[in-house]
This record gives C-alpha cells, structure tokens and sequence, in this order.
C-alpha cells in the first residue's frame, strides 16, 4: 500500500507539469521569435536604430524583395558564392564581413522573422532599436580593466571563458599568444563597423561557435565597456609572420618534448625488459658454442 | 595473540622423481582454458637451473617480494607514489617470453597433407596467435639438465658459491640436480595480496588460502609483479590475474589438491597449522639470519593448552585443533625441523616447506674410469656434489647450519634404519650419528615411517571446511542444491 501514495503524487505533480507547459507553449511563437531575433540578429542589426556590423533592418521588407529576404536568411555565404548580385554588393559594402549561417534556419523561421522585422518597424519605439551602452567617452581605465577580464585575470561575472581561450590579440601572450579557435581581434573594431557595433556584438556574440557558450553565460553589461576599450586599444604590434613566428614555438615544443622523455626515461628506464631473450644472448646459443 | 589456522604444505624433494604428473593433474583442471594456457599453477624445475619464469629468483631484475627499509618490510616492487605513476605499465613485469610462448603442433597436416616426396610434418603452433613458432623455451626447458650450459649455468643461487665451486659442480664427475616442484606458497605475508590496487587479493581467514576474487579483479597485473615466486599469473583473455588456489573445492569437501592427490613419489604433505596472526610483521621484520626462527616461532604449538583455547576464542572450530594436531606439517616444521622454507629472504613467510635433497655419492674419475670414492652410504656434508652454500641459499635465507642440520638428521635416519634392516652398519655408529644429528632412535622411527610408509591419511590431513555451517549462517542450503560446480557465474568479460 505504501507504494502507492508517491506514485499517485507523482502522477499528480506530472499533470500539473504538462498543464503548465501547455499553458506555456500555447503563448510562446511571440515570446520565441523575439528571443531568435535577440540571439540571432541583434549583435548586429538594429530595428530603427541605425547600423552595427550589420544594416539597420527598419522597413526592409520594403526595400528588399520578399523572397529575396527569405532565401538570404537562410543561407547568405549561398547565396554570395552563387554570385547574387545585391549580395555580393552588400558583403563589399559591409568590408567583407558576410552574415553567418544561422544553423537550423526553417523557411518558417525566417518567415516569422520577417514578420517580426515589419512589426517592430511600425513601432514608434522597438525595444530592438538598439542598446545606449556607449554613453561616455572611454577612459585609459576602461582599457586596464578590459585587459584584465580579456586575459582571464578577473573572471566573467557570468562565467564564460575569458576571450584569450580562444583569441589572440596584438601579440598578448608572447610565444604562445591566445588561442587559435577564433580570429585574432587585433582589427575586431574596424572590420565589426566601430565600437557601438562592436559593444552590441558583445551583448550576445552571434557567430555559431561563440553563441552556443554566451547564450547561456553572457557577457555581463558592466564588462561590455572595459572590453570594447580594450579591443579599441589594441594595436597590432610588429611580429613576425610565417615560418619565423612558428619557430621559438617549434623550439620550445622540441625541449619538452626532449624533457618529457628524459622524465620517462628517469621513471622507466630501468624497467624490467627481457630477462630469458637477454640471458640467451649473453651466453651465446647452443649452436655457437658447437661451432 | 590472535591464533589462526593455516593449511601449510611440505614436499620431500628426496622422494620427487621428476615426473611431472602434478603439474599435468594441475594443467588438466585449471589452466587448460584460452589465455591460460602458459600458466603452471604447478611447476617442476630441474635445479641447478633457471626455472620457470626464467631466473625468477633475481629480484634485482623481476623486483619480488619485501625489502627491510628502516627495519619495516616495503614492497620491492611498488609504493604508494609508484602505484599511479606506474599503473598502466608496472616497470617490473616479466614478459610472456620469459615464461614461454605456449605451442601446439599442426596434427591435422599430418592427415590432410596433399600427397608428395616427404613425409607430412606436425608444425609448432603458437597457441597464442597461432602462426607457426620456432620453439626456444618452455615451462621445464633443460629438464633433467643440471649441467646445461644456458639455463643451469645461469642459476641465480650460485651467487652464494665461490667460482671454484662452481667449477667443480659442472664437472662431469660430479654433477648433480634435483628436482624443485612449485606451487604457490599461500604465504603469512603475501606481497601479491599487499601490491593489490583494486583488493582483489585474500587470504582466507579459516584455513590462509590466498586468492584473488575474480569479479574485483580490474587486471592491473601488480601481483605478477610483486610475487618473488611468480606464482601469479596474468589471463591474456579475460584481462585478469590467476592463481594457484590449493584446490579449495576438492579442500573444502576433505579430499587433498589434485597436485598432492596425483603425486607418484607421494612426496606431498598437507596439514593445518596453527600460527600467532599478531606477530606477522614483526617475524617479517627480522634479519635475514634469524628469519627461520622467527617463522618457526609464529607456528604454535597445537598441544599447549594455552593455544588450544586462545584458538578456540579466535573461532577456530574444535575439529580444526584436532587437524591441527594431527597434522604432518607440525611434525616436519617444528618438531623433527628438516623442512625448511624456500627463500624465506623475500620475507613473504611462505607456508610451503621443503625438506632439502640428499646428494648422491661422490665419484671419481681416473683415466677413463670413474668410481665411488665415498665411504659409507654417503659423502661428508662439507664435500658433497651440491655445495651446502647453495642449498642454504635456496631452503636456509643463507644460513648453512639450518640446512645442515636438516641434511644430518635424514642421514642418521637412514644409517639407523639400514643398521635395524640390513645390519652391516654398526648400531652403536647409527645412534652416535643420531645423537650427533640431535635426534633419538625413536624420532628416527617416526621420520621413517612418515617418510617412506606414510599412507593417504597420514600424509593429507585435510581439515573439515565446515561449509555447511559457513552458508547455513547466511542462506538457506537448499538454494544452491543441484546449482554448484565448477565455473564462473558470470563469466569474465575483458574491459568489463
């Protein structure tokens, strides 16, 4: 009998679930498509508040062809390798930096998206018009505290990794330099389209490697500033390119390499290898000794 | 004290004839499975000889057994720093050429060969990877060699002999060898079961059979390493260690193992004996020379009425006391001390005695003649054939006077027994000899007769495992009615 009380309160607690995620799903497409646009679009478009990496998309469904649009969502490197004249005007206008696939993108979605786009466009105020994150001139101080939470030694409030796991940046670091997963930021302010597009990059990193981990841990505002200091700061120092680059690292991998196995060899090498082969050896096979 | 019993075992190497039938009855029950195939549970080494693994008596190379470091007994093999660093490749493990390569032969060729000029041959077949090997070693390679140029020469013992005794070993007038067999030990303080990182390893508390529990075995190899005797071994096909188990199943229902069962020269005895459990450590602690005493002095005596009770507080059932008492064990170890431990310098307190051979009479040879020079029906101890040095290396911890006193006692045995029988040896000569060899005409009887006219009984007395009682404690009997045998339960899987 005892078994059967948690079972029904468990049955319970599921009908309240599924009611509740019912009642969920059934207001949700609205709240959904805002939150793509939010992951997706708005690093780098604004609705009505001027251009970032990306165009200011308000009215674009006029100015563009339709289905022009849907097809360019869903795949915009298609579309320029394809040789689409508007597009590749746009990637030459926007200093070669090309809208990158956003993965699993339905026709559906980039409908709704459109949609979405032309609503807010009739809106006098779209909370998408865009972030007033820069609203003071940024200090030397910013570019100090910038550099602290791009190399690691403050960490992300929210806990992501800090930039230079997978960044490099005006030959911070040395020999080893960041990481070498994602482009070297030295020129990130120039090539995004200045440091507000920069700042609202920041705000939710869109590129498919980056959104996956920020989406979740996102680069708290107050650390937006300092970053975007830093990142403007940067400047590309000389360093050696090509085989000259690769070389004290090469160097460097060799000696500990060299270490690592004279370490081996310390903690191995008096192993025990073959005692009967090695005996045999010694005493000469029976063969020899008729000879 | 905390007082337990052991089944210890003692073989008479002056009766081994060589023959190798225990090693067979072993092979036939237990190792005859894949990836056991070159394990011998029980082996006979012709020594002077290397044995089987090759030298595994070096433990400069093979790094067995316990050192004495600040007068505490450490493991050669490992320590708590080198079990990690060391625990996907032990530094110290012998290599299966160092055991053999097991082969079969190609039989079938000799019925399906096509028909041609030569007669069909049987190829040696690896029954490893079963391409065809050329055969250079086996489990008993050089037997009955004792000279052999290779394999005797090289016997690690002979680092206690000076080189003209060794020289004069290999001189065909005097050869000599005899014939070691070996299982494991079951030692007091087995260095297999303390090198254990998963605590696979056991020793039973009701009777010191040590085993290692196959389902907690994760196959890490430390015990081969760390046995001075390499009587573990490692299963290539189901990724786990074996060992000897003293055949605790043929044990357990009162009938002895099959190696001691099968042994034609019935040279195999087997009894319990009753040890102080507390003073282990501190036995293993000794210095080399005192280290047979302090063995010995761990064996109680079943008789003293002191033990007899604490054993019975410590729950050794009544029936095994009375094992205890009867057992020849007892009689060989610690009352007529002729049987003495091998290598008792790895410090493991093995609980297999071995009573030291006797060397045939001395020869010399002039022109092409070679003749009996010695006097009487032996050789003086101090010049015969095998140099007491070396038997005191290999049964003594290095201790000559242990093995001599062995030795001398089993001549005055005999010379008193052939003056009874025969009658052309002074019986006034025969009991000065006994005297000499610190033993009485009537302990000379009783050695004669558990020597040469001991029978089944008096040569395995196997205790009452009491496993009923054992499982009544803990389940119903009837569950396991018609559901016992031999087998494993589930079965083990490699990287499971």
């Amino acid at each position: 009998m005892r078994t059967y009380i948690p079972i029904a309160l468990r049955m319970g607690a599921a009908v309240l679930i599924t009611a509740l995620a019912g009642s969920r799903a059934s207001c949700a497409p609205a709240a959904e498509v805002s939150d793509d646009f939010r992951q997706n679009c708005f690093s780098c478009h604004t609705i009505g508040g001027g251009r970032l990496t990306g165009p200011d998309l308000k009215d674009i469904s006029k100015r563009r062809d339709g289905d022009w649009l849907l097809r360019w969502i869903q795949g915009p490197k298609k579309m320029i390798e394809a040789g689409d004249g508007d597009a590749v005007r746009l990637k030459d206008e926007f200093r070669g930096v090309v809208m990158p696939d956003i993965s699993a993108m339905t026709p559906a979605r980039a409908e709704k998206l459109i949609q979405l786009i032309a609503e807010e466009s009739a809106k006098e105020k779209s909370p998408f018009k865009g972030l007033s994150l820069i609203d003071r001139p940024l200090l030397p101080s910013d570019a100090v505290a910038g550099r602290a939470l791009f190399t690691g030694d403050v960490r992300l409030k929210n806990g992501a990794p800090p930039c230079i796991s997978c960044h490099s940046i005006g030959g911070l670091g040395g020999v080893f330099g960041g990481g070498g997963l994602g482009p070297d930021l030295t020129e990130a302010v120039s090539r995004l389209g200045g440091d507000k597009a920069l700042a609202a990059w920041l705000v939710s990193p869109a590129s498919p490697v980056m959104r996956p981990v920020f989406q979740r841990r996102p680069i708290d505002a107050s650390e937006v500033l300092p970053l975007t200091a830093y990142l403007k700061g940067a400047v590309a120092k000389e360093r050696p390119t090509g085989a000259q680059a690769r070389l004290p690292f090469l160097i460097i991998g060799i000696m500990s390499a060299m270490a690592l196995l004279a370490a081996f060899d310390a903690m191995w090498g008096k192993r025990l290898r073959s005692v009967r082969r090695a005996l045999v050896a010694r005493n000469g096979s029976l063969e020899d000794r008729d000879e | 004290m905390d007082i337990r019993a052991q089944i210890s075992m003692v073989f008479h190497l002056d009766k081994c004839i060589g023959c190798h039938t225990c090693s067979i009855a072993c092979k036939n029950i237990w190792t005859d499975r894949k990836g056991t195939e070159y394990m011998w549970w029980n082996n006979v080494e012709t020594k002077p000889g290397t044995g089987y693994p090759t030298r595994w008596e070096d433990q400069e190379q093979y790094r067995g057994g316990w050192e004495l470091t600040d007068g505490e007994p450490s493991l050669k093999s490992t320590s708590k720093a080198e079990v990690f660093p060391n625990i996907f490749h032990h530094p110290a493990m012998p290599s299966m050429d160092d055991y053999y390569e097991p082969w079969t032969y190609d039989y079938k060729n000799l019925f399906n060969a096509p028909e041609g000029d030569d007669q069909p041959t049987a190829r040696p077949l690896s029954m490893v990877s079963g391409e065809p090997i050329d055969v250079e070693a086996g489990p008993n390679w050089d037997d009955d060699l004792g000279g052999s140029p290779i394999y005797a020469a090289n016997d690690h013992n002979f680092s206690a002999l000076t080189p003209q005794q060794k020289a004069q070993l290999f001189a065909v007038e005097r050869l000599m060898m005899f014939y070691f067999p070996r299982i494991c030990n079951h030692c007091l303080n087995p260095a297999c079961v303390a090198a254990c990182p998963s605590g696979a390893l056991y020793k039973r508390g009701e009777d010191g059979i040590v085993l290692i529990d196959q389902n907690r075995c994760r196959g890490w190899r430390s015990c081969v390493a760390a046995c001075p005797y390499k009587k573990t071994f490692f299963n290539w096909q189901t990724g786990k260690s074996e060992k000897c188990i003293l055949c605790f199943p043929r044990v357990e229902t009162g009938q002895a193992p099959a190696c001691f069962h099968s042994c034609v020269g019935r040279i195999r005895y087997l009894g319990v004996l009753l040890y102080d459990a507390d003073r282990i450590k501190e036995a293993a602690s000794s210095r080399d020379e005192d280290l047979i005493e302090a063995q010995r002095s761990l064996i109680l005596d079943p008789f003293d009425p002191k033990v007899v009770e604490a054993a019975r507080q410590n729950g050794v059932h009544d029936s095994v006391i009375e094992s205890a008492q009867k057992s020849p064990v007892y009689k060989f170890v610690k009352v007529w001390k002729i049987a003495l431990p091998p290598h008792l310098e790895y410090r493991t307190m093995p609980m297999l005695f071995y009573v030291p051979p006797l060397a045939p009479v001395m020869s010399a040879k002039e022109g092409d003649v070679v003749s009996n020079v010695s006097k009487g029906l032996f050789h003086d101890l101090d010049e015969a054939r095998l140099p007491l040095e070396y038997l005191a290396k290999l049964f003594g911890a290095g201790d000559t006077g242990k093995v001599r006193f062995a030795l001398k006692k089993q001549m005055a045995v005999r010379v008193w027994r052939r003056a009874l029988t025969v009658g052309d040896i002074e019986k006034s000569l025969a009991e000065r000899m006994l005297r000499e060899a610190e033993s009485s005409p009537e302990e000379a009887d009783a050695i004669y007769k558990m020597t040469a006219l001991c029978t089944f009984n008096d040569r395995f007395v196997v205790p009452p495992a009491h496993r009923e009682m054992a499982i009544e404690m803990m389940e119903d009997p009837q569950e396991h009615k018609q559901s016992a045998g031999f087998g494993f339960l589930s079965a083990p899987k490699r990287g499971s």
